[in-house]
C-alpha cells in the first residue's frame, strides 16, 4: 500500500464564500490515499468547502490545489474528470432527466466511465434506471447519484452527507460498498457526515470545521486516545475542586455526587496529569473516551477561549 | 476474516497498542497458524472501527518482527513461529496471569505464605481431576 507523497487537496490560506457566509483563511493537507471524515455543526462551511474544491465557489484568496491542480480562474479543470462528487442536495435542473440519462451525461463527461461498473453498483442499490429523478424520493435519488459518481473509478470521491435518506439496509451495501472501493489504499475519500457510525468505521482522518474556520485535522486513533472523560474522587475532605481546572489539558468539568467529578481532558505526552491530581487530593475512579461530537464541544470551546481576548 | 480481537474503549494504552499485543499473541499462541491470509488493512480497519493508519503500523510492526509477511498483490499472511519464542510467549503470558491472582489475593491481606499455601492446594486439585478427564 504505497501512498503517495502529494497531498489529495492542499489549502494554503484559502477563503471563499460570498456575502453571509465567508470559508476560511483554511489551511490543511488532506492526505492521498486515505479516508477523511469532515465534521461540523450545520453552517460550519462543509458544503461550502467542498463546492470550492470543485471550482463551483471562487477562492477569494489563499491558494488551492487539487490533485495537484491548481483551482483558479479559467485554470486547467481536467482534474475534476477524476473526482467523484454527491452534492448534499441534488441539482434541480437534472430533474427532468431519468437516472440512464443521467448515467449516459455522466458518462461522456468522465473519461474513466465503466458501464459494467456503473450496473453493478446501480443493481446493488436498487436504482430503477427509467426513473425521473423528480419523481424519486430522496433516498433512492441518492442512491442513483452514489452509483452515478462511483462509476469512474474517481482517485478523488468526495460525498455531502451521503447517507442521508438511505435505508439501513442500502445503508449496508453502500458501506460494503466504499471498502471496496478503498481496498488498495490508492483512493482518497473525503465524506461529510453527522453520522458517528460512519466516521467510526471509514474515517482514517478527522477535519473539523467550525464557524467558517478549520478546528484541526487530526489522525482519528490518535484524536480518541487523547480526549478522555475521567470520574475523579476526592481521596481528601475539602479538596479544593477548583484546582481540578488547572489539570494538564482541561477542557470541562462537571459536579457528579458528593466528593466526585467528571472531567474532559486532552492527555498529551509527559502531561503529568496522574501526579497532578493526587497533589491536589483527587484520585480517578474512571477513565473513558470520549465521543466524537464531545470532542468537537471541546475543540470550541478551545476556540473561543482563544479568539475572545483579541 | 474475522480475528478475536476486542478493543476496551476504557483501557488507558492506545488503539495501535491495544491491537498490536492482540494479534501479536493470536499469533505465537498459535490460533493463527502458519499461512493463514489475514485480512486487508481497510477490511481489518473497518471491522475494528479503527483507522487503517493504525491498521498498517501494526501490520508494519509485526512484518519486522518476522510475525507476518506481505506479499505483493497477494496479500498479508501469517509467518512460521520460532518454536523458541512461542514458549517464551506462553510462559510469559501464564506468568502474567499468575501476577494478577497475586496482586488480587495480596489486595486482600493475604500473606506470602498463605498464597503459596492456596497455590498448592489448587495446583494439586487440578492435577487430580485432569487425571481423571479424558481429554487432560
Amino acid at each position: 500500500m504505497d501512498r503517495q507523497e502529494q497531498p489529495a487537496i492542499r489549502l494554503d490560506g484559502v477563503k471563499a464564500g460570498r456575502e453571509g457566509f465567508r470559508l476560511g483563511p483554511l489551511h490543511a493537507e488532506i492526505p492521498r490515499g486515505w479516508v477523511t471524515a469532515v465534521v461540523g455543526a450545520n453552517g460550519s462551511g462543509k458544503s461550502t468547502l467542498f463546492r470550492t474544491l470543485l471550482g463551483l465557489e471562487p477562492v477569494t484568496d489563499g491558494r488551492l490545489e487539487v490533485l495537484g491542480t491548481p483551482v483558479v480562474p479559467h485554470g486547467d479543470e481536467s482534474y475534476k474528470a477524476r473526482i467523484g462528487f454527491v452534492a448534499e442536495s441534488p441539482n434541480a435542473h437534472e430533474n427532468p432527466m431519468t437516472v440512464a440519462e443521467k448515467a449516459e451525461f455522466a458518462s461522456y463527461w468522465y473519461p474513466g466511465w465503466d458501464w459494467q461498473r456503473y450496473r453493478r453498483l446501480a443493481a446493488r442499490f436498487g436504482v430503477d434506471e427509467g426513473a425521473k429523478l423528480k419523481k424519486l424520493s430522496k433516498g433512492t435519488r441518492r442512491k442513483a447519484e452514489l452509483a452515478i459518481a462511483m462509476a469512474h473509478d474517481p482517485d478523488l470521491l468526495i460525498l455531502d452527507e451521503p447517507s442521508s435518506g438511505l435505508d439501513p439496509f442500502i445503508w449496508k451495501i453502500w458501506m460494503e460498498e466504499l471498502q471496496s472501493y478503498l481496498e488498495n489504499g490508492d483512493k482518497t475519500l473525503l465524506l461529510a457526515t453527522h453520522v458517528t457510525e460512519e466516521v467510526k468505521r471509514l474515517a482514517d482522518n478527522v477535519l473539523f470545521l467550525h464557524q467558517g474556520r478549520c478546528l484541526g485535522l487530526y489522525e482519528k486513533d490518535l484524536l480518541f486516545d487523547a480526549w478522555r472523560s475521567l470520574l475523579v474522587r476526592e481521596t481528601s475532605p475539602g479538596a479544593d475542586a477548583g484546582k481540578l481546572r488547572g489539570v494538564p489539558g482541561f477542557c470541562q468539568m462537571e459536579s457528579a455526587g458528593p466528593g466526585l467529578y467528571r472531567i474532559e481532558v486532552e492527555f498529551a505526552a509527559g502531561g503529568g496529569l496522574e501526579a497532578y491530581l493526587q497533589a491536589c487530593g483527587f484520585q480517578v475512579l474512571e477513565s473513558r473516551r470520549l465521543e466524537l461530537e464531545d470532542i468537537l464541544g471541546c475543540l470550541i470551546q478551545k476556540e473561543e477561549a482563544n479568539v475572545e481576548p483579541a | 476474516m474475522w480475528l478475536p480481537i476486542k478493543i476496551d474503549e476504557q483501557r488507558p494504552e492506545p488503539l495501535y497498542h491495544q491491537i498490536e499485543v492482540q494479534l501479536r499473541g493470536l499469533i505465537l499462541g498459535g490460533q493463527l497458524r502458519e499461512g493463514t491470509a489475514l485480512p486487508s488493512i481497510r477490511e481489518l480497519a473497518v471491522s475494528l472501527k479503527c483507522s487503517a493508519i493504525t491498521i498498517r503500523r501494526v501490520y508494519q510492526d509485526l512484518e519486522a518482527e518476522g510475525l507476518i509477511r506481505t506479499r505483493q498483490g497477494a496479500g498479508t499472511f501469517v509467518a512460521g513461529v520460532d518454536l523458541t519464542d512461542r514458549e517464551q510467549h506462553r510462559l510469559r503470558r501464564a506468568s502474567e496471569e499468575l501476577e494478577r491472582a497475586v496482586d488480587a489475593g495480596l489486595q486482600l491481606q493475604c500473606t506470602i505464605e498463605e498464597l503459596e499455601g492456596l497455590f498448592r492446594d489448587i495446583v494439586r486439585t487440578k492435577s487430580e481431576n485432569k487425571g481423571d478427564s479424558p481429554d487432560g
